[in-house]
């Protein structure tokens, strides 16, 4: 088991800790990434090296590009 | 029956639910164009052909035998997201804000082909507080000086 930080010195890197797995948790957010759900909701990832990944990220972009008005 | 979703208001819908839908398009089966929501209508019918390649893109990807093909797809890139369900008479996909709930734009798509096909209207609720009534915070907001 980890063990506890206590003081200031230990609230302050709990605190580090926090904000470092936020970033890392808004870095992973912004990668694009598809996923793919059945009809029971459960995901599968597309692999970046699977068939289909690029072409499925080049028609979502596009997609955004048409709705803000940019040539697709 | 008096009110039901048709397939031409069916994308407005989707866009009237949720606040992160930027814009949707509704696709029958023969991959046309059957409804939009607020878009001119050459960049709703080139959106209605994208939400098909969409599909067909990840069709195209490996699959384990015995797992169905997807009946949802979420796709994250730059400046936006794109959402799309299917049935086998629809396709309705809509552009997303960056940052959306995902399982509720699922959900709201799910919820509003169904209610294409018959199911009973979404219901809608606002919150019975307005703003103007909430009471001051009890704790200064961060970053605010004291008066």
């Amino acid at each position: 088991m980890k063990e506890k930080r206590k003081g200031p010195i230990g609230r302050a890197a709990g605190l580090a800790e926090g904000v470092a797995a936020t970033v890392r948790r808004m870095q992973r957010d912004r990668e694009p990434r598809v996923l793919m759900y059945d009809s029971t909701g459960y995901a599968r990832l597309l692999q970046p090296d699977a068939r289909g990944y690029e072409s499925a990220l080049d028609v979502s972009e596009s997609m955004v590009r048409v709705v803000d008005g940019l040539e697709p | 029956m008096p009110g039901a979703l048709t397939p031409e208001r069916t994308a407005a819908r989707l866009c009237e639910l949720s606040s992160d839908a930027r814009a949707a398009v509704l696709v029958d089966a023969a991959g046309s164009l059957a409804g939009a929501s607020d878009l001119d209508p050459e960049r709703a019918r080139v959106l209605g052909q994208l939400a098909v390649g969409l599909f067909e893109a990840v069709d195209r990807a490996p699959r384990a035998e015995g797992v169905e093909p997807p009946e949802q797809v979420e796709a994250q890139v730059e400046g936006g997201a794109v959402y799309a369900t299917r049935n086998p008479r629809w396709t309705l996909a809509v552009v997303a804000r960056r940052g959306t709930l995902s399982s509720l734009m699922l959900m709201d798509l799910r919820s509003v082909l169904a209610e294409l096909e018959g199911a009973p209207p979404i219901r809608t609720s606002v919150s019975a507080t307005v703003a103007g009534d909430l009471p001051d915070p009890p704790v200064p907001e961060l970053g605010q000086e004291r008066a």
